[in-house]
């Protein structure tokens, strides 16, 4: 037996043509190469900081 | 395909040829992002728009810049009625790729029909009123509001769904069905719908009593039984026995009694009340018809009371000109015999045609010594002559059974000669013979009275006694 409250829940209001601009700038638009890149500056800081360390 | 880190072309090799990074996993994404759009190809050529959409964020989040794959989904969304979603994921294609874009195309499409954007806009606007309504539990009203939605947009499968949901929440379960296979029918893989339309099949199957679950469910009244025989709804109504057909006649009955009593009680006396307050309106106006004729009729009695007086007056006046005129007359009569006498003092016919116009009863009071003098005068002169003259003319017409006649020349020759017994008694018997019994009556009394012992007078007598014995 459906429940009409929880189903009622479920239905969110439509998006107005007055919001599409909003929509578009909040949209995340990162991929799996923005990921990746992400991933590669992360690793990148992680080397530079251990070789400044055997430096010292 | 482009070095997501440089931007240069890359070329078969697992190395950016610019700078020289590894780009095999790069390249893996991107052919797995291509699969993924493929897939939703797929989905969508047999219309599974929820799986299709699964798919095709799926392959975006793989490699945004698979602008296929976002303008299909941009066009998914404006299939199933997300018109907003739809702009918004052609606009970033569009920002992504700016040069030969199909997003161009689609968008071209919406914004070069204002009328049509203004009518998505309108759609969005209404369901959003609709899904309102359901929260402050005006469920009629919603139900209404997405009537209208669907008939401006009938590709909204969200509205058709919330339409469905309504209609199962109301125990509606055939309209139920029927909205959540049109939304199917626009959306194949549509989990929510599928789960509505199973909700009203299951209520709509037949229990083991042979009626429908919902029917069960929902009264124990119904006339006829529902079930699905394959994709047909079939409806069959329950025979009754004649004391339960008679129970709806007599349900018609009392319908009719109670819709008479109805018209008795408050239609009837609203009528009778407009007719009594029609007439009253009328009574009214002809009572100030009548008020205003009573006031005219009063006014011309008035004026009618004031014409007889001056009727009055001007037969006063008239009397008393017909008075100096009878008198004036009387002059004249009296002159002209006069002149008759000093001209042929025996021209006794010519005097009488004289006095004929002299009538002493007709002469007022106010006449002239002289006049009375003259009159005296010449009655002694001619008054004799006259007398016999007249006396002779009334006799010989009594004789002659001529009453009217002998009438008016005895009583002239009376008037000249009062001494004359015989003239009186003819007279009174010339009356009588007339049928003027007052008038005999009274001339045999001047006969018995001023002639006493004459025959004329016993004469007289006898025949007044006739007069009085025959009961006049």
């Amino acid at each position: 037996m459906i429940n009409f409250e929880e189903e009622l829940k479920k239905f969110k209001p439509s998006l107005e043509i007055e919001d599409v601009e909003d929509i578009i700038y909040n949209q995340d638009l990162d991929d799996m190469s923005d990921v990746l890149l992400k991933m590669l500056k992360e690793a990148k800081g992680t080397e530079t900081a251990s070789d400044l360390k055997r430096t010292k | 395909m482009k070095c997501y880190r440089c931007g240069a072309e890359l070329d078969k090799s697992g190395v950016c040829p610019s700078c020289g990074t590894d780009v095999r996993l790069y390249k893996k994404t991107v052919c797995l992002s291509n699969v993924f759009y493929n897939e939703g190809l797929e989905k969508a050529g047999v219309r599974d728009m929820t799986g299709a959409v699964a798919t095709l964020r799926q392959a975006l989040k793989l490699d945004k810049n698979n602008i296929d794959a976002r303008n299909l989904l941009g066009l998914i969304y404006f299939e199933t009625g997300e018109v907003v979603a739809a702009l918004s994921e052609w606009v970033i294609s569009k920002n992504l790729r700016p040069e030969d874009n199909l997003a161009d195309r689609y968008m071209d499409m919406v914004k070069n029909s204002p009328s049509q954007l203004d009518n998505i806009n309108q759609t969005i606007k209404k369901f959003n009123i609709a899904l309102n309504y359901c929260h402050q539990d005006g469920l009629d009203l919603a139900v209404i509001q997405l009537k209208k939605v669907l008939s401006l947009n009938p590709g909204f499968i969200k509205a058709h769904l919330l339409l469905a949901l309504l209609y199962l929440n109301g125990g509606n379960w055939d309209r139920a069905k029927i909205e959540a296979q049109k939304a199917l029918k626009l959306d194949s893989g549509n989990v929510m719908a599928k789960r509505y339309l199973k909700e009203a099949d299951s209520m709509l199957l037949p229990g083991e009593s042979g009626k429908l679950v919902s029917d069960i469910a929902a009264s124990e009244s119904d006339d006829v039984i529902r079930y699905n025989s394959g994709n047909e709804m079939i409806i069959q109504p329950v025979k009754k026995s004649a004391i339960t057909r008679s129970g709806s006649i007599w349900g018609i009955v009392l319908g009719a009694v109670l819709g008479v009593a109805a018209a008795c009680f408050l239609i009837l006396p609203q009528r009778i009340q407009s007719i009594n307050n029609a007439n009253q309106a009328k009574i009214t106006q002809i009572s100030e018809e009548s008020d205003a004729k009573s006031a005219q009729i009063k006014d011309y009695e008035q004026q009618i009371g004031n014409l007889k007086t001056q009727i009055d007056d001007l037969q006063t006046r008239v009397t008393d000109y017909e008075g100096v005129d009878s008198t004036s007359a009387a002059m004249n009569a009296l002159m002209a015999a006069a002149n008759v006498y000093l001209s042929d003092s025996s021209d006794i016919e010519g005097m009488t045609a004289a006095m004929e116009n002299l009538d002493l009863n007709a002469i007022s009071d106010s006449v002239s010594p002289q006049f009375t003098g003259l009159y005296d005068t010449l009655m002694e002169l001619v008054g004799s002559d006259l007398a016999v003259s007249y006396y002779n003319a009334g006799y010989d017409a009594y004789k002659s059974e001529d009453y009217e006649t002998a009438i008016a020349n005895l009583s002239k020759a009376y008037q000249y000669d009062n001494t004359n017994v015989n003239t009186l008694y003819y007279l009174a018997n010339s009356y009588k013979a007339n049928g003027d019994i007052d008038n005999a009556k009274a001339t045999y009394d001047a006969v018995i009275t001023n002639f006493p012992d004459t025959q004329s007078a016993a004469s007289a007598q006898t025949k007044l006694a006739e007069i009085n014995n025959s009961g006049n």
